[in-house]
């Protein structure tokens, strides 16, 4: 478990990095390294050169901005763990940030990190997608936002190229009358989840369902939102809303959901209708609420 | 005089919750495990290892290994098995009966993982690098996989093994039982499969070892449960003398019984180290450790009891049957009988009997794990709450009409294990009342009508510890008083953890009647301290309070006869000597301290009369007076389960043991904590796994699930402590939490789906196989509702 040779770069600049991404044969970017260096050490992956972005300070900070927050990618789970702000502005971040791994992976591991690993089960990955935020991504041929849609494009890959590097997030800040919850299953603490998902609602003036996004994480090749539930939600009454048919719904017409010595597909929708559901009930409940 | 003898034993440090000598070391990173070992020269070890269940060797090119910067040799079995001299373990003596144990990979692989090359180069990066160069040509065979199904396999994973069956051993015919079983009242039986999971010691496997060829001694530095087993082995392999073979280990983070042993690399290393000018060192990996380390637990057997109207039982049997893998260390015939003898546990049982077959398949060797043969308990204490649910009888009830009651003792179980002084009944008492057993069962109706569903389980079961076999049957120690008067204590060691130092400190300190700030203990170094059989067998605690306590008995004595003579020649029968300090009884104004005793015995000779032993060195060893020292306890576990997901969630976990008089309670608890877990994560977390193809599945943490803090409630402890007839009335410890964890766990998870018709065979219960176990119990009822509702509609018509 030792990794093969490679060559360490530690750039001080975001423009550095990715200039030393471009010219450099073999390389990855190396942030947090809670998913590389395992994967290195037990050489399931190997590059002749890692770009270590631990010394970018530009990719670290929390900002709030008008009617939104935006985060460096740089910034490690642990600090949103801990930041105020957040917690107020972006509680659904803030309440999968205690979901990945544990505290010493958190003080390492990082936001962009895991967004841009975008593994199938990571907690980020399906927060970002549900909350709709805005990725910037630099490359040497100039600065992009990629919206959380168009991001995630399969098993471990995702819009950037690879000389491109993620830089920021930004989440918008739900305004109004809001809940959001998030429900995972993993088979011990800390553990990538088997089954999640993300629940963001948001009630309107009338008392009705105006806004609503459901992700999904561990239940496909990667995060996935639960369109056609959500669409059938807006403009309903919570109180008329089934939360285990919810969970069900969502699941039905789910392809290419994993199987592995820990639970079949058929398992894994079963626990995913489950999370759902709570994880709706929870939301709801927050938005209706005092 | 009872008022003095009280006094004695208030002022004894056996029995205190003295602090762990070694935790200063240890908490502020100053172990020495192998991996701090660093030799001039040394030089690193990385084997080559299969990718296939099972194979063929047509041909290994190490040339393009070999030319890569920084290797300095690429060993084959061609290189390394010529010469192995001799091949055997002390613990099982030189003509016991032993399974095939190579060093490397000779013309077939046998699982993934076995060692086909070692790669010998300047840093383990290099030799990673190395080991991925070697090309090896393999013919890939069909494997073994199943043990269950091995002996029915035209495939033979030995050829000298017909029928892949290592051996078999049992009691007297099952059919003897037959007329018991046709006239009972109620039969029940099950059959339970349990997983292969093994000891995960936080230090892998390791050994450094160093060959002088200018006068033939070599020295090892390993984590080893037992330097003198190492030592012994390696002078045997290499045909060297024993005293030129020095093994010497300090810290070793864990054993649990699969570093009793050397295995095969090590094997590789003292034979490789005879071969290069270097020191070498091997470090496991955890990946080579999930590989190659070995598999315990892995077995399974059809249990059967007969009960009366009343629900006692008439008789008990078990065929059992467990897979050895491919290379098992030792052979485990030996070892596997006990869950034939012990499958009685603590109940009265009039008549019994057991078959044990034991299977080569295609995967990492059995070894031995913490109590090998927990099986007896899993089979019997489920297979007990399954009777309670089909005879309709609380399950402690049922319990409570069987358990053997102190009165009854000694007594000899169904099987011949002569039992003493165990409190089966009085553990179980304690446990529940620790529970309050009617209040969660009022908690669990409550729970039920709400739709949660909470249970509760437990297991009693009886050890046999500090068992007399050939290597374990002795301990030796040497006491040192030194010049100062501060004390040395010699034993073997080969402490894992389990706290050896603090434990010999404790009892020299009270043999001797000095202060414990006074003694020091020398561990684990075959070239100073008497020979022993190591940490093994829950030996540990009665044998090395015989050892000590009998040196420490001469020594004393040696050490009054100078302090009555120092205090005036008064008769030694009026000396007082505690706290390392003599005096005269009545006297208490002249005293005589154990440094000036000690600076007289040493330096002062010329003033001692002839018939006075000059030094303060005394060297004893204890001989077992009786075949093993039982000890027994309950475990109680309640869990809920969430019927959607599967998740079990431990709530409360209790223990009740009784391993006599604690020396040490902090250490005894340790031990208990620790077992529990073991076996918390044997029940719900972790496995082993091959798929079909022999390919193992679990080969990272990732996968190979073990339980943490977070998984495990707080346990709570209850002690009973009941002298046994070895020295101290001390009973080994060690095993015991990880046999009685999972029945009490299994238990509970069948208790909380006791409703749903639920019946557990196989092991683990991870939540997906919870649901399964739902989802099956269901189509079982609606198929067994529509049954009904065919019968009751025929009944109409007819």
């Amino acid at each position: 478990m030792k990794p093969a040779t490679f060559e360490y770069h530690a750039p001080t600049s975001a423009e550095e990095a990715v200039g030393l991404l471009a010219d450099l044969d073999d390389a990855k970017a190396l942030a947090g390294g809670q998913s590389l260096v395992p994967m290195l050490a037990l050489r399931l992956a190997v590059f002749e050169n890692l770009v270590d972005l631990r010394r970018v300070d530009e990719l670290r900070g929390i900002e709030t901005r008008d009617g939104s927050v935006w985060i460096g990618a740089g910034t490690t789970q642990a600090t949103i763990g801990r930041s105020e702000s957040i917690g107020l502005n972006v509680p659904l971040l803030a309440r999968a940030t205690p979901l990945i791994g544990h505290l010493q992976i958190r003080s390492r591991g990082t936001i962009g990190g895991s967004i841009a690993h975008a593994d199938a089960s990571a907690e980020y990955p399906a927060v970002a997608l549900a909350l709709d935020v805005e990725l910037d991504a630099l490359s040497p041929r100039g600065r992009r936002t990629i919206p959380a849609a168009e991001f995630f494009t399969g098993t471990w890959s995702t819009e950037l190229e690879e000389d491109e590097l993620l830089t920021g997030i930004t989440f918008p800040v739900w305004q109004g009358r809001a809940g959001f919850a998030v429900e995972e299953f993993a088979r011990r603490h800390g553990d990538f989840a088997m089954a999640g998902a993300c629940v963001a609602v948001g009630v309107g003036a009338d008392g009705r369902i105006d806004r609503c996004a459901i992700s999904l994480f561990g239940l496909g090749p990667c995060a996935r939102r639960a369109t056609e539930v959500e669409t059938e939600l807006i403009g309903t009454s919570p109180a008329d809303s089934d939360a285990d048919e919810i969970g069900r719904t969502a699941m039905a017409g789910l392809d290419s959901v994993p199987t592995d010595l820990h639970g079949s597909a058929s398992y894994r929708k079963r626990v995913g209708a489950a999370m759902v559901a709570r994880a709706w009930r929870r939301a709801l409940q927050e938005a209706v609420g005092d | 005089m009872s008022g003095s003898q009280q006094a004695t034993d208030t002022d004894r440090y056996a029995g205190r919750r003295v602090k762990r000598v070694e935790d200063a070391r240890l908490l502020t990173g100053r172990g020495t495990f192998v991996d701090d070992v660093v030799r001039p020269g040394m030089l690193h070890v990385n084997f080559v290892r299969s990718p296939i269940a099972r194979a063929r060797i047509t041909g290994i090119d190490i040339s393009e290994a070999l030319a890569l910067d920084g290797v300095y040799a690429v060993l084959t079995a061609a290189d390394i098995n010529p010469y192995v001299h001799e091949q055997w373990f002390s613990l099982e003596g030189r003509h016991a009966p032993d399974t095939p144990r190579p060093p490397l990979a000779e013309g077939e692989v046998r699982h993934v993982g076995d060692p086909v090359a070692m790669i010998i180069a300047q840093d383990r990066y290099v030799a990673e690098d190395a080991a991925e160069l070697v090309i090896v040509d393999y013919d890939p065979l069909p494997p073994v996989v199943d043990y269950a199904t091995a002996f029915d396999s035209s495939e033979l994973v030995h050829e000298a093994y017909p029928g892949n069956l290592v051996g078999q051993i049992g009691g007297r015919p099952m059919a003897d039982l037959a007329p018991t079983f046709d006239n009972a009242p109620h039969v029940v039986s099950e059959t339970y499969h349990q997983q292969a999971y093994c000891a995960m010691p936080m230090e892998t496997r390791g050994i450094v070892t160093e060959w002088s060829p200018s006068d033939g001694t070599m020295t090892i530095w390993t984590a080893t449960q037992s330097p003198h087993e190492v030592r012994g082995f390696c002078a045997r392999l290499l045909a060297i003398p024993e005293h030129s073979v020095r093994v010497v280990m300090r810290d070793t983070g864990g054993g649990f019984g699969q570093k009793v042993l050397p295995l095969r690399e090590d094997m590789c290393l003292m034979i490789a180290a005879t071969k290069v000018p270097a020191p070498l060192k091997w470090i496991e990996d955890r990946q080579e450790h999930l590989l190659a380390a070995g598999q315990a637990r892995h077995e399974h057997g059809e249990a059967r009891m007969a009960f009366d109207d009343d629900g006692r039982i008439l008789a008990a049997t078990i065929d059992h049957v467990q897979d050895a893998g491919a290379y098992p260390s030792p052979n485990p015939v030996g070892s596997g009988i006990a869950v034939g003898l012990i499958f009685p546990g603590p109940y009265r049982i009039p008549e019994g009997t057991f078959n044990s077959r034991f299977a080569f398949s295609n995967t990492s060797g059995r070894v031995a794990y913490r109590g090998p043969w927990q099986f007896e308990s899993v089979a019997r204490e489920c297979l007990l709450d399954v009777a309670a649910r089909q005879i309709g009888i609380d399950p402690v009830e049922l319990r409570r009409k069987n358990m053997l009651r102190r009165d009854e003792l000694p007594t000899a179980n169904c099987n011949g294990m002569p039992y003493s002084d165990i409190t089966p009944l009085e553990t179980f008492e304690q446990a529940l009342e620790i529970l309050d057993y009617d209040a969660f069962r009022r908690e669990q109706e409550q729970a039920r009508a709400a739709g949660r569903y909470i249970g509760v389980g437990t297991c009693t079961y009886v050890e046999p510890t500090a068992g007399a076999s050939a290597l374990y049957g002795t301990e030796g120690a040497t006491i040192r008083v030194e010049p100062s008067g501060k004390v040395n204590v010699y034993v073997a060691g080969g402490s894992c953890g389990n706290s050896l130092e603090t434990t010999v400190i404790q009892l020299t300190a009270d043999a001797l009647g000095v202060d414990i700030a006074d003694v020091s203990s020398i561990q684990g170094d075959t070239a100073v301290t008497p020979f022993g059989g190591g940490t093994g067998g829950s030996r540990s605690g009665p044998m090395t309070a015989g050892a000590v306590n009998q040196t420490a008995t001469e020594l004393r004595g040696r050490i009054l006869a100078l302090a009555a003579h120092l205090l005036g020649g008064v008769p030694v029968d009026e000396v007082e000597f505690t706290r390392g300090v003599a005096s005269v009884k009545g006297s208490p104004e002249k005293q005589v301290t154990l440094a000036e005793i000690a600076d007289t015995a040493y330096f002062k000779s010329g003033s001692l009369p002839a018939e006075l032993s000059v030094g303060l060195e005394v060297s004893g060893r204890f001989r077992a007076q009786h075949l093993m020292l039982w000890a027994n306890a309950t475990h109680v576990c309640t869990c809920e389960v969430d019927i959607v997901t599967g998740e079990v969630k431990l709530l409360r976990y209790i223990v009740s043991e009784d391993c006599g008089p604690m020396i040490n309670p902090n250490v005894v608890e340790g031990q208990i904590f620790g077992g529990t877990v073991q076996g918390i994560g044997g029940a719900l977390y972790e496995e082993l796994a091959y798929d079909d193809a022999g390919n193992p599945v679990t080969t990272t943490f990732m996968d190979y699930l073990l339980p943490t803090a977070a998984e495990v409630p707080t346990i709570e402890l209850g002690h009973v402590e009941t002298p046994s007839i070895g020295p101290g009335g001390y009973k080994g410890v060690g095993e015991g939490g990880a046999i009685g964890a999972p029945p009490a766990v299994i238990n509970a998870v069948a208790d909380a789906l006791a409703p749903f018709g639920v019946r557990i065979s196989r092991l683990p219960l991870t939540p997906a196989t919870i649901v399964n176990l739902l989802e099956e119990a269901a189509q079982r009822g609606a198929a067994g509702a529509a049954a009904a509702a065919g019968a009751a509609r025929t009944a109409v018509a007819g």
